[in-house]
C-alpha cells in the first residue's frame, strides 16, 4: 500500500463502514441553520485533522541532539541548522514555521510517543483503531459518532468535508454529516425536471423508498440558490506571516478544507466537531523532500485557520488535533525512506491549549523490534478532549478509560 | 398492491440479481409457486456463468523491494489481475441463467468479508471466492470448516502471525462473533483458548496455500465453550458451528440480508427451524417461501452492486466488455461498494447508509454511462404505448407510484430518457 490516501482508506472503510445513515448537507443547509441557531460565542469547537498514510513523527519533532537519530538515518535525517528548535533536545521540522510560531504562544501541546498497544502495521487496522477507539474488538461506530450518539440529534453537529463520511464521525444508531467540497453535480435542464418528478414525495412509497426519494431531493437543494455563504471570502487573517518557509505554496487541499470550515464557523453554524485530512504521507522512497512540503502545508493551513479564527472572534473556543496513523521505523530503508513503525507525535492547537510538550519521547535506542515504544496511549487525548473541550463524559464513549492528558487549560 | 407481482419481484432481486429480458413476464405468467421451484433449484452448470472465463491469475511471488527495477512491472500485474478478477465476478453475476448461486455466493462474501485492501494478491482471494461458490448452498459445517484454514481469510484476520509465544486473537475472535455465533455468546478466555488452538497455519500470502506445522501448534489441552481437550482449526470450526446460537446468528444473518434489514428477525420465524441441521439450502429455502415475502413492510435497499448487476441483466451488458470498465468500477467505488474490497470484517452495511445525496448523484451518472452500452431493443422495438407494461416486466417492478408511473409515461417517446428514470426511481433502488 504505497500510495496510500484518504480515498483508498475510506474506500477501504469508509462510506460503507457506516451503520447510521449518513446525511449529505449542502452548505444551504448548513447556512441556514447558522442564521437559525448559530453557535454561541464561547462553545468549544473541534476540529480534527487526520494525516493519512503514517507521518514519519522522528522527522516532524525531531531529536536533533541524540546521536542515534543521525546513525539512525544518514541520509534522511536533518541537520540542526535547518530545524525549528523547541528546547535542548526536540526541534520542528524546518518547514513547520506557521506552527513554530504558535508553539512560541504557547498554544501548541505536543504530545510525544503515542499509539495504542500492540502496533499493527497495518494501514488499514491502524488507522480503524485511530478512528473507532478501539484497539481490540473490532467496532464499526468511531469514537466521535459515539459521542453523537449521545448527543440531541442535529446533523449539523459534526460535519466532515468531503463526499464519504469517514468511521470516526459513524455512530451506532447517528452519523456525523458529509459535505462534498464542490464534487457535487447536479443535473440540469429538462434532466433535472424529470428527476425531481421521480422523486417527488408520494404517499404509497415504503419507509425505504421515500427515504430514497428524499435523498434525491436533497441533491436539487443544492442547486436552486448558491448560498452567501460560500461565495462570501474566506475570513482574512489577521496577522498571517507573509513568508512561510517551506509551504507548497498555492492552495493545498487541506488549506481548502479549511477555509470552508473558517467561513462556516464564521457564520455561526451550529457544529461543535469538524473533521478535514490531508493524504500522503506513506514515505516509503525520497521522504525528505515529500514530507516537508505537506508537513509545510499542514503548519501553513492550520496557521492561516488560527489566525481566520481571530478575526471572527472564534480563536478562544477552536482546538486543533492532528493525528496520523502510526509513526514509522526508525531506521531509514534503502530508498530514502521509512516503512511503517509504531508511536508518533500528536498534536493538539489552540488558545485553550497549554503548550508545551507531554508524553515522554520515546528512546532511540531501546527500541521494540526497531521501533518506537509507545508512552502515551492515543485514548488519553480523546478522553481529554472529550472532557475539557466537548464537555461530555468520556465513559460512554471510551469504555472505562481512566488515562488523561492534560494539555486544556481551566477556562 | 398486487401481491403475487411483489413476492416474484422479490425472489427476482433477493436471492438473484434481477431478471434478464422476458424472464419477469414468464414468472408473473406461471406464478410464485413455479417461480420459487425454479429459483431454488440451482442448475449442475449455468450456462450463462460458464460461458465467462476464468482469470488468469499467477502466483506473483514476495514483493520485490520498494523502488527496484522489477517493482513497477509487479505492481502492474498486481493491478491487473485484481481487474480482471474483479470484472470476472461481475460478469458471472451479470451472465448467470440462474440468479441463485451467484446471489449465494455474494452473500457470503459479505459473510466472511476479506478485503484485497490487506491481502493485496488476487490469486488467494479467487481461491476463496470459488470455496465459497462451491459451499453456498450445501451444509453450514463444511462451509466454515473449509473457510477457517480459507489463505485469504486467514491473512485477512492475521492466522499467521498466530503463534505460540505470541498469540493474535484476530481470527480467533471474528470466527465466533462475525461468522458463526455472535457477539456475547463466548467468553474472553474461550478466544484465548480458540486462539491458541488456531497456532500452527503458516500461510503464504501470494498463493493462499495454507500449511499445518504440527510442531508450531499448541496442542495443550483446552477449555473451550464448555469442551475440554486438544483442537486444530477443524475441529474447532466444527464445535462451534453445533453451538445452539450458531442457529440463531445465520437465521439472523439470512433474515438481514434477505428479507430486512430494518425490522430484526421475529421469534419464531421459520429460518431458525429450517437452519437447526445445519443445511444452508433449508434456510435460504424457508426465507424465500416465508410468509414474510408478501408482507409489504420488508423493503430493502438494493446495494449498488446488486443495483448495477440488475441493469446489466436487464439491459444484456456484459461488465468487462463496456467501453470503460475501468469507469463503471470507479463509479462503483464512489457509491462505497466494490466486490472484493468490503469495509472492514463486518461486511457492508444495509439499508439507508447507500441513500445519500451523493450515491444519488453517482448512480444517475452510471445509470447513464450504461444506458449507451445497453440493449434497449425490447423498449425501442415496441409500441409507445406498450412501453410502460414492457418496462415494469423488464426490470422486474412491482409496482409504480402514481408519481413515477406519471413521470415515466410523460417520456415514452423517449426510450431511453424513460429507462434512465426507471432505473434511478426509489422504485427501482429499492426492493419493494
Amino acid at each position: 500500500m504505497d500510495t496510500l490516501s484518504r480515498r483508498h482508506f475510506l474506500q477501504l472503510t469508509g462510506a460503507a463502514a457506516i451503520a447510521a445513515a449518513t446525511p449529505m448537507l449542502t452548505i444551504e443547509q448548513i447556512a441556514q441553520a447558522a442564521q437559525m441557531r448559530p453557535l454561541p460565542l464561547g462553545t468549544p469547537i473541534l476540529v480534527v485533522i487526520t494525516l493519512y498514510g503514517g507521518n514519519d513523527g522522528l522527522n516532524t519533532v525531531i531529536p536533533y541532539k541524540d546521536p542515534a537519530y543521525f546513525t539512525a538515518r544518514p541520509d534522511i535525517s536533518y541537520a540542526p541548522s535547518d530545524l525549528l528548535t523547541l528546547d535542548a533536545e526536540l526541534a520542528l521540522n524546518g518547514s513547520m514555521t506557521g506552527i513554530k510560531t504558535l508553539w512560541d504562544q504557547n498554544k501548541v501541546a505536543i504530545v510525544r510517543g503515542v499509539g495504542y498497544p500492540d502496533p499493527d502495521l497495518s494501514h488499514f487496522t491502524s488507522m480503524a483503531i485511530w478512528q473507532s477507539a478501539s484497539p481490540v474488538h473490532h467496532v464499526s461506530s468511531g469514537w466521535l459518532g459515539r459521542w453523537l450518539d449521545m448527543q440531541q440529534r442535529d446533523p449539523m453537529l459534526a460535519i466532515s468535508l468531503g463526499s464519504v463520511l469517514p468511521p470516526l464521525l459513524a455512530g451506532n444508531s447517528v452519523a456525523g454529516s458529509a459535505l462534498p467540497l464542490g464534487g457535487i453535480v447536479v443535473p440540469t435542464g429538462s434532466l433535472a425536471l424529470d428527476c425531481q418528478k421521480i422523486s417527488a414525495v408520494s404517499r404509497t412509497d415504503s419507509k425505504l423508498m421515500a427515504t430514497a426519494a428524499t435523498s434525491m431531493r436533497n441533491l436539487f437543494d443544492l442547486s436552486s440558490t448558491i448560498t452567501p455563504i460560500l461565495k462570501e471570502p474566506a475570513p482574512q487573517p489577521l496577522d498571517l506571516p507573509t513568508a512561510n518557509g517551506g509551504s507548497a505554496g498555492g492552495n493545498s487541499d487541506l488549506q481548502q478544507q479549511l477555509d470552508v470550515v473558517a467561513k462556516l464557523i464564521a457564520a455561526g453554524s451550529p457544529t461543535k466537531v469538524w473533521s478535514v485530512s490531508l493524504g500522503g504521507f506513506d514515505t516509503h522512497a525520497n521522504e525528505k523532500g515529500t514530507q516537508s512540503v505537506l508537513l509545510g502545508n499542514v503548519s501553513s493551513s492550520i496557521a492561516r485557520f488560527m489566525s481566520q479564527m481571530r478575526a471572527t472572534n472564534r480563536e478562544k473556543d477552536v482546538v486543533i488535533l492532528a493525528y496520523s496513523e502510526f509513526g514509522r521505523r526508525v531506521k531509514a530503508n534503502a530508498s530514502e525512506g521509512t516503512d511503517h513503525g509504531t508511536s508518533g507525535p500528536v498534536f493538539v492547537i489552540g488558545d485553550r491549549v497549554k503548550g508545551g510538550f507531554y508524553g515522554d519521547q520515546p528512546s532511540l535506542t531501546k527500541l521494540i523490534a526497531g521501533d518506537l515504544a509507545v508512552t502515551t496511549d492515543f485514548r488519553d487525548i480523546y478522553a481529554s478532549l472529550i472532557e475539557g473541550v466537548l464537555k461530555s463524559p468520556a465513559d460512554t464513549v471510551l469504555g472505562n478509560w481512566k488515562g488523561r492528558t492534560n494539555f486544556l487549560a481551566k477556562v | 398492491m398486487n401481491i403475487e407481482r411483489l413476492e416474484i419481484s422479490r425472489l427476482s432481486h433477493r436471492f438473484g440479481f434481477g431478471p434478464k429480458p422476458g424472464e419477469f413476464a414468464q414468472a408473473i405468467k406461471q406464478g410464485v409457486g413455479a417461480t420459487q421451484d425454479l429459483l431454488l433449484h440451482p442448475p449442475a452448470i449455468d450456462q450463462g456463468a460458464s460461458s465467462v472465463a476464468d482469470p488468469v491469475l499467477t502466483d506473483l511471488g514476495d514483493f520485490p523491494p520498494t523502488g527496484s527495477i522489477v517493482r513497477a512491472d509487479f505492481d502492474a500485474q498486481m493491478k491487473a489481475q485484481r481487474r480482471a478478477l474483479t470484472l470476472w465476478w461481475l460478469d458471472r453475476m451479470a451472465l448467470a441463467d440462474h440468479g441463485l448461486t451467484e446471489r449465494m455466493t455474494w452473500f457470503w462474501h459479505g459473510h466472511w468479508a476479506t478485503s484485497i485492501g490487506k491481502v493485496e494478491y488476487s490469486l488467494p482471494m479467487y481461491l476463496q471466492n470459488q470455496t465459497l461458490r462451491t459451499n453456498s448452498l450445501g451444509g453450514f459445517g463444511v462451509h466454515a470448516r473449509t473457510m477457517i484454514t480459507d489463505g485469504a481469510l486467514q491473512y485477512w484476520l492475521d492466522g499467521g502471525a498466530n503463534t505460540v509465544a505470541a498469540p493474535n486473537e484476530n481470527l480467533a475472535r471474528e470466527f465466533m462473533e462475525l461468522f458463526t455465533l455472535g457477539v456475547d455468546h463466548y467468553l474472553e478466555i474461550d478466544v484465548q483458548a480458540v486462539a491458541r488452538a488456531l497456532t500452527g497455519y503458516r500461510v503464504n500470502r501470494s498463493n493462499g496455500i495454507v500449511t499445518f506445522i504440527p510442531k508450531n501448534h499448541d496442542s495443550s489441552t483446552l477449555n473451550i465453550l464448555g469442551s475440554s481437550g486438544t483442537f486444530d482449526a477443524p475441529q474447532i470450526s466444527d464445535l462451534v458451528v453445533a453451538r445452539d446460537d450458531c442457529t440463531q446468528f445465520i437465521a439472523e444473518r439470512i433474515w438481514y440480508r434477505f428479507i430486512s434489514s430494518s425490522v430484526p428477525l421475529p421469534n419464531g420465524n421459520p429460518i431458525k427451524n429450517a437452519f437447526v441441521g445445519r443445511d444452508i439450502s433449508a434456510a435460504i429455502v424457508s426465507a424465500a417461501t416465508s410468509n414474510a415475502m408478501s408482507d409489504p413492510q420488508y423493503s430493502l435497499v438494493k446495494s449498488p452492486v446488486e443495483w448495477f448487476i440488475g441493469i446489466c441483466r436487464a439491459l444484456r451488458i456484459t461488465p468487462s466488455k463496456v467501453s470503460k470498465p475501468d469507469q463503471v468500477i470507479s463509479y462503483l467505488d464512489k457509491l462505497g461498494q466494490v466486490p472484493f474490497v468490503p469495509p472492514n470484517v463486518g461486511g457492508w452495511p444495509a439499508g439507508e447508509a447507500w441513500l445519500t445525496a451523493a450515491s444519488f448523484q453517482y448512480r444517475l451518472q452510471l445509470a447513464q454511462y450504461l444506458l449507451t452500452q445497453g440493449d434497449l431493443s425490447p423498449i425501442k422495438n415496441v409500441d409507445p404505448s406498450l412501453r410502460f407494461t414492457g418496462l415494469s416486466d423488464l426490470l422486474g417492478i412491482a409496482n409504480w407510484s402514481l408519481r413515477t408511473e406519471r413521470a415515466l409515461r410523460n417520456v415514452v417517446n423517449d426510450p431511453t430518457r424513460m429507462l434512465l428514470l426507471a432505473i434511478s426511481s426509489p422504485e427501482y433502488i429499492v426492493s419493494a
